[in-house]
């Protein structure tokens, strides 16, 4: 980038070096819980939850990533997770860009009514009773649409990547473009997706993970478990049901000892499931991060 | 490239002209109703279909006769919230989170993207970029199990630590006035990387030509900063703030209630929390309902000022 | 100008919703049980043509139920074919509530967890199907039950005069909670020959513990009395020596109701946990820690007593009689403690809902379970998997070997919902015959010899009406949080117990006596009925 190619002064210099004291401060603070989960994921149970392992794996045991690789459930569900993903994201994608780019444009008429009618969504909402009629109506239950529909867009993102088109496109290039006799749906799809790489990454991104990471619509509305996604089957291996006086009279022998089973299950699973279950939305950012990068994309249209 | 920006803005009060004047600019740009035709319909199907059931706020829902069925009680729920001998205190600390989160939470991700972009891509960027950003996933249950583990007294490595320097372990998991602390910390431990990508994609659109010139001109780094890249993402900064306001009463239950008891229950009970376990006695939709209603209120009160607020100081609004 | 248009528009967008919906905003119509499924009221199979039903349970992520060789057993022996919508056990309820309030609710709970509430507002609305009826023409193993127990009877009967669920019934159950364990090891090295029987050797048990080392690695790291927020058992085990009957409602033996946190011996329950904390005797992460976390202090050998269902889970090693079982002391106030003994049942686990197309077949289907062969089946799945007959007349049985080498309980979880959930049908001595291990035996001596001479179920379970039920409902969301708030600072010693008389005033104002009056009331009643 010319930028960096140009020569640093003293005081560049200077700046540039507490900028990287403090970028490697807050790697830091931050790598050290996580190598505490790595570390945690190959270690003794007991030896994590007494305290006595801190940094490196102590009593080492790949028991629970064993557990992992062996479960089925755990790989369908990723599979489900994969499915979902990949297609949600594409329908929240097809409609927030368009609406947010619709939304930044000062000469469309009626942007306020639309703003206005979005808007009021994000306070006043029918609850869960209406939402899961509505689904039972459209026949959506139990279907992997049921899960992408009711959330194709999120007005929150909408607003956001509405910011990024009025403050990022320049707007010559529109009157430019029209001047030249280009419909509204040429200039979108020709000039201006192709100058949005950053915030498609960006809407791709948070779409995807907040499907990836997303259990609850697939609670309420998938009935087959053959359709659950990883966070649900997670969810039921992990998690635990306090046991309270609330519960008590219930307990006997047998759920006793089957509860007891599973708190130990999960907490050898604990870990390595999250390493599991992550790694894949991890490891794509780098290779979203080069859409990051400044002037990259006005750069190349004009250039 | 922000001169656009800002030509862009005043049409907002150019006087409508007359009525042949609007339908030809409807006309004109009717591929943009297409544009957002999805959402209109999404939001219309999937927003609107389910809203009457707002209703039951006022109501006392009873499943076998249906939303619409089920008497009115007016603002008996809200009345039964109000009452609560805890009221007051649930308010105070779900606002205090809710703006010491903001105090703290919302400048960091602003400094670590503006950090992140002065330095060269290479392996240490991606480094701490890939690392800050990897706390966002990690499960609340397994985040609270963290924090509690890092933080006990007895064993903990943060009283390891505190101890190793010769102070008295602190009770940071029951002395109610740490409650606040370790509850913000931990979410921007865990958030602030993923915060940044939002104002890297802001950055993302700026113009190397600006730099370039600054630089021509003898700008330091800082001052470009100053100069270039913040009022850059000053828009996406002043939107989110916006958005933020409207959800200041949406304090989530699912980590405070991992990391509650009784001991600091006075400074971590929030109305999501309070909600969540009258729940548990028995299904009270009606009463969540009413007491989201509540929220909703309050929340897009604050918005709308936030909002009138940033309109007339800034170029930049919801609206 | 711009506001008027919006306004305007905003009405627009609503009035076309509004009409949107009226289309689809219908009631389910709830299926008249008038059903034309050919029942055979003796014998199986149950139906001879084929039936399909749906059911909803409680999943703790094992199996799924279609491929459990209990539900096909079941099917080839009744005819009747399940189809599963089955939610994880963790969100059970937020699932089931949401299906029944929506009208698109399964042919059948397996597993409900329904509460005594849940049955009162589904019963009534007619979501639920009254059973008796059912009971006293199609099902005889449950009929005889009854009839044998009447209070089981009155306990699933609620004040409408129907019996909306059907309970795990276990009349041999003594714990209402998993008791407290002592370190067997840190007894014998303190010279215990018998568990401490008073309170006051209690308190001088748990002080040796502290100070002398009985662990022996020369640190002073020793947990005399650990807990999770109390919760556990300790607060249930401890309030027992001063005279509450139960951590919540119970009666007394003069038919009085009290609530355990305003009741009279409270203070002296607090006073005692408050000279424990202050001496350090009750672990000061009490309130804080994890499950986790005090289970690791047990196995690392510095926990003195600590509350699970069985002592090898916290202590870790095998199941054996090294750690003997907590016998509740006596203290001065009352000379002997109320012991809270197990109901023998656990309500709502299983009910059949309107749109079930044969709720007489599912009667006779369910009945099975509560036959010896039934339960038989439910608990170990089904014969000649896990386990054989020695001898299928007094229904001795003996185990077999786990496939592949598997754990035998994990197996177990393969074969049958059984396992980690309450699950409707009986366990009787015929079903464990055969199955009782020395383990087993030691833990009935231990019951026999600490728990049972005084034990008493603390409280019927009765029903409230709805209007009650809304009362308490609202009372407890605040007064919970109060009392265990409230307990918390008087243990730790952050409230004074000079205050203690201001407490009482105060949870009185929040409703704790008008909690207790309503229950009083309830209580009377069945004790008339």
């Amino acid at each position: 980038m010319s930028v960096a190619a140009v020569k640093e002064t003293k005081t560049d210099k200077i700046f540039l070096t507490c900028n990287y004291i403090y970028l490697t401060i807050a790697l830091l603070l931050v790598l050290y819980p996580l190598l505490y989960i790595v570390s945690a994921s190959i270690s003794d149970p007991k030896l994590v939850a007494s305290g006595e392992m801190w940094l490196f794996p102590k009593g080492i045991t790949f028991e629970g990533y064993k557990m992992v690789f062996q479960n089925d459930k755990i790989w369908m569900g990723y599979g489900n997770t994969i499915l979902y993903t990949v297609i949600g994201t594409c329908v929240n994608l097809i409609v927030t860009i368009p609406a947010a780019y619709a939304l930044s444009r000062k000469d469309f008429v009626g942007r306020n009514f639309f703003m206005g009618m979005f808007m009021v969504t994000m306070f006043i909402g029918g609850g869960l009773v209406p939402g899961y009629l509505l689904i039972k109506n459209l026949g959506l239950v139990n279907s992997m649409w049921a899960l992408i529909l009711p959330g194709a867009a999120s007005i929150w993102n909408i607003i956001v990547s509405r910011t990024f088109f009025a403050s990022t496109i320049p707007r010559e290039l529109q009157e430019a473009a029209q001047i030249d006799g280009c419909t509204n749906m040429r200039l979108f799809i020709k000039i201006v997706l192709p100058l949005s790489a950053p915030i498609i990454a960006v809407m791709a991104l948070f779409y995807g993970v907040g499907h990836w990471n997303s259990y609850f619509s697939a609670l309420i509305y998938l009935n087959d478990e053959s359709k659950f996604p990883l966070q649900m089957i997670l969810r039921q291996i992990l998690v635990l049901n306090e046991i309270s006086a609330d519960t008590a009279g219930a307990i006997n022998a047998s759920v006793a000892e089957a509860m007891n089973n599973k708190a130990e299950v999960a907490a050898l699973l604990k870990y390595g499931v999250i390493i599991v279950s992550t790694l894949p939305v991890i490891a794509i950012y780098p290779f979203l991060q080069r859409y990051f990068v400044q002037g990259v994309m006005i750069g190349s249209v004009k250039g | 490239m922000q001169q656009n920006g800002v030509t862009a803005m005043p049409v907002q009060g150019v006087p409508l002209k007359k009525k042949n004047t609007l339908w030809k600019r409807i006309a004109q740009n009717w591929e943009l109703y297409l544009l957002i035709a999805p959402a209109f319909f999404y939001f219309l199907i999937f927003h609107y279909g389910p809203m009457y059931g707002i209703q039951i706020a006022f109501k006392n829902f009873i499943p076998a006769k249906g939303i619409w069925g089920s008497p009115w009680v007016g603002f008996d729920h809200f009345t039964r919230f109000f009452d609560s001998y805890y009221f007051w205190d649930l308010l105070w600390n779900t606002l205090s989170i809710s703006l010491y989160e903001l105090a703290v939470g919302f400048p960091l991700p602003i400094i670590l993207a503006l950090a992140f972009n002065e330095i060269r891509t290479g392996f240490f960027k991606k480094s701490v970029q890939t690392v800050t950003y990897a706390p966002h996933f990690i499960s609340m249950v397994v985040m609270a199990g963290i924090i509690i583990t890092f933080l006990s007294p007895s064993t903990g490595i943060i009283n390891h630590m505190i101890q190793w320097f010769g102070f008295e372990p602190i009770n940071f998991l029951t002395e109610p006035k740490w409650f606040k602390t370790m509850y913000v910390l931990s979410g921007v431990w865990q958030g602030t990387g993923w915060g940044t990508i939002i104002y890297l994609a802001a950055l993302s659109g700026v113009d190397p030509q600006l730099h370039e010139a600054a630089i021509v001109d003898g700008a330091s780094r800082w001052q470009r900063i100053l100069n270039i890249n913040i009022p850059a993402i000053l828009p996406t900064i002043t939107i989110l703030m916006i958005l933020n306001m409207g959800g200041i009463l949406g304090v989530g239950y699912e980590k405070i209630l991992l990391l509650q008891n009784s001991l600091n229950m006075s400074s971590s009970d929030v109305i999501s929390t309070f909600v969540y376990r009258s729940g548990l006695v028995d299904a009270q939709y009606s009463f969540s309902t009413a007491v989201g209603l509540f929220n909703s209120v309050i929340n897009a009160a604050l918005l709308i000022i936030v909002n009138q607020i940033a309109r007339k100081t800034s170029e930049n609004s919801l609206w | 100008m711009m506001k008027g248009k919006k306004l305007v528009a905003l009405l627009l967008s609503l009035t076309l919703c509004a009409s949107l919906l009226a289309a689809c905003g219908g009631k389910s119509s709830s299926g008249s049980s008038a059903s034309e499924v050919v029942v055979n009221k003796e014998g199986y199979p149950v139906v001879s043509e084929p039936l399909t039903m749906t059911v909803m349970g409680p999943d703790i992520g094992i199996t799924k139920w279609d491929t459990m060789p209990f539900f096909k057993t079941m099917e080839e022996k009744t005819g009747i074919k399940l189809e599963f919508r089955n939610a994880p056990n963790d969100s059970f309820e937020t699932k089931r509530n949401l299906v029944l309030a929506s009208g698109d609710y399964p042919d059948i709970f397996f597993g409900g967890q329904f509460k005594s509430a849940d049955e009162v507002n589904y019963g009534g609305q007619g979501v639920l199907l009254p059973l008796e009826e059912l009971i006293e023409q199609y099902a005889p193993n449950i009929k005889k039950i009854l009839d044998e127990n009447p209070d089981i009877r009155k306990s699933i009967t609620t004040p409408d005069g129907h019996i909306y669920t059907l309970p795990k019934i276990d009349l041999n159950a003594v714990w209402y909670m998993g008791p407290l364990w002592y370190n067997g090891e840190f007894l014998q090295k303190l010279g215990y020959d018998k568990v401490p029987q008073t309170v006051d050797e209690l308190y001088t048990y748990l002080k040796r513990v502290k100070t002398e080392d009985p662990n022996g690695n020369g640190q002073a790291d020793e947990i005399p009395l650990t807990s999770t927020k109390l919760k556990d058992g300790v607060r249930m085990w401890l309030m027992s020596s001063f005279g509450l009957g139960l951590e919540d409602i119970y009666s007394d033996a003069n038919d009085k109701v009290h609530y355990a946190f305003t009741a009279d011996g409270y203070k002296d329950y607090l006073t005692f946990m408050n000279k424990l904390w202050n001496e350090d005797l009750l672990d000061h992460e009490t309130f804080s820690q994890t499950d986790e976390q005090k289970k690791a202090k047990g196995k690392n050998n510095q926990v003195g007593l600590i509350p699970d269902y069985y002592a090898y889970f916290s202590y870790g090693g095998e199941p054996s009689d090294k750690h003997p079982m907590y016998q509740p002391v006596a203290s001065s106030i009352d000379g002997t403690p109320v012991i809270p003994k197990h109901p023998g049942l656990a309500k709502g686990a299983f009910a059949i809902s309107s749109s079930n197309p044969s709720p007489e077949a599912t009667i006779r289907w369910i009945d099975y379970l509560y036959s010896t062969e039934g339960a038989e089946l439910l608990a170990k799945g089904p014969e000649g998997t896990l386990w054989d007959y020695v001898n299928k007349d007094t229904h001795e049985k003996k185990w077999n070997e786990a496939p592949n080498g598997e754990d035998r309980e994990e197996y177990r979880g393969k074969l049958t919902p059984d396992y980690g959930i309450v699950v409707p049908g009986i366990v009787n001595e015929e079903v464990n015959n055969g199955f009782t291990s020395d383990f087993d035996k030691w833990i009935t001596q231990q019951n026999e010899e600490k728990i049972l001479p005084n034990a008493k179920v603390p409280f019927p379970s009765v029903y409230l009406s709805e209007s009650d039920q809304q009362r308490v409902s609202a009372i407890r969301s605040d007064l919970n949080t109060f009392v265990e708030q409230m307990e918390a600072k008087f243990i730790t010693g952050q409230e004074p117990l000079s205050n203690y008389d201001k407490y009482l005033e105060t949870a009185n104002k929040m409703g704790a006596d008008e909690m207790v009056k309503i229950y009083q009331a309830a209580y009377d009643q069945w004790k008339q009925n």
